[in-house]
């Protein structure tokens, strides 16, 4: 495995961690563990699930689907892993938004994980462009 | 960098903001599972700020006195901790409440105490204070219920004067008085009290419930699910 794609790897392994945390807390109806004070207010919130599915279950599924894509080497999957990563960023960047806004609370776990797929975006970025055809 | 990688890679982009604003357009504009509320905006709430009619046959019949709701020689207590702005609070009181009332509280195992708290935000305190001046009118489950029916976002302001009494009207209660026992020292003692309670039942969220079987010391109720089955099943077996 290549570096870049180890590093890949190593940040959906990070950001499968905080998801998985965050999906106990959800079902096991348990308040987060929590410095920011806020963790509880943003988990009760109406973004705290999409459709009916709590959004630590969809970045989980999103986590392990990057971390396959660092399994395969080739274009086309270091396409799907930039499209996963940039797009869970980009959604996480909305929810960063909603913390800031509407919510009016900061989850410290959340922004953990907004540092973790930013840079799992990145490093994505980077697997693409230098990909071996 | 060959030229089919740069569009492969503004190919991957375009991909990955679609998928971003797809997402972003179901939160923005779906409904969770627990939101099916008829409103969930400030927008929406202005506009439709009355609940049902007929969220009383819930209680109907029910002994209510105050904060509490069932028999008085019912052998355990069950006291909810609640704030009313709480999206799973509304999804306890909506799916699982009536449940509980035609099981549990109908039936005289169980009474009910209502704990309102703050914990979403100071858009709560309106709405608690609402909720515990309907208890002088043996209302006070009523009105919590009422509200839950029209629960807006969080913080948003939704929670106004007419909306209290829409909801007080709703739950066969008199708004007017209501709105002025509010400020009363009367509801913020019981405000306070309650914030005192959940301290003491070292509540970390809503809602959160505390069964108590006298003598025994009191001790929350490990619910791992709000749906109706589910909760039951939790509550029997503590009462066991």
């Amino acid at each position: 495995m290549t570096p870049i794609r180890a590093a890949v790897l190593a940040t959906a392994v990070a950001g499968a961690v905080i998801a998985t945390y965050l999906t106990y807390t959800h079902y096991a109806h348990v308040a987060p563990i929590c410095t920011s004070g806020g963790c509880e207010k943003v988990q009760h919130s109406r973004y705290a699930e999409l459709a009916g599915i709590p959004v630590a279950v969809l970045g989980l599924i999103a986590y392990c689907a990057l971390a396959a894509t660092a399994f395969r080497r080739g274009v086309t999957a270091a396409t799907a892993g930039v499209v996963i990563a940039l797009g869970g960023a980009g959604f996480s960047a909305y929810l960063l938004w909603a913390q800031l806004g509407p919510i009016g609370a900061i989850c410290q776990w959340c922004v953990a994980n907004d540092v973790v797929i930013a840079i799992a975006a990145l490093l994505s970025l980077v697997r693409l462009a230098t990909e071996p055809s | 960098m060959q030229r089919n990688r740069l569009l492969l890679i503004a190919a991957a982009v375009g991909g990955a903001a679609v998928l971003a604003v797809v997402l972003i357009l179901v939160a923005s504009g779906g409904s969770s599972s627990h939101e099916a509320a008829p409103t969930t905006t400030a927008a929406a709430a202005q506009a439709d700020t009355t609940p049902a009619a007929g969220s009383g046959d819930v209680f109907a019949g029910v002994p209510q006195k105050g904060d509490t709701l069932g028999k008085a020689s019912a052998p355990a207590t069950l006291t909810v901790f609640e704030d009313p702005q709480c999206p799973y609070c509304r999804q306890w009181s909506v799916d699982t409440l009536p449940t509980v009332v035609r099981d549990f509280v109908r039936t005289g195992k169980v009474r009910l105490v209502y704990r309102g708290i703050e914990i979403i935000g100071p858009n709560s305190e309106p709405a608690l204070r609402a909720i515990f001046a309907a208890g002088a009118q043996n209302k006070l489950w009523n009105v919590a219920s009422a509200l839950y029916d029209v629960q807006g976002e969080e913080n948003s302001g939704w929670i106004t004067d007419d909306v209290i009494k829409n909801a007080a009207h709703a739950a066969g209660a008199d708004g007017s008085a209501i709105l002025a026992a509010s400020p009363s020292k009367k509801v913020t003692a019981a405000l306070v009290a309650a914030g005192k309670d959940a301290v003491a039942a070292q509540v970390q969220g809503t809602p959160t419930f505390v069964l108590q079987r006298a003598p025994a010391v009191p001790q929350q109720l490990p619910v791992t699910s709000l749906d109706p089955q589910t909760f039951s099943t939790t509550l029997s077996a503590a009462l066991q």
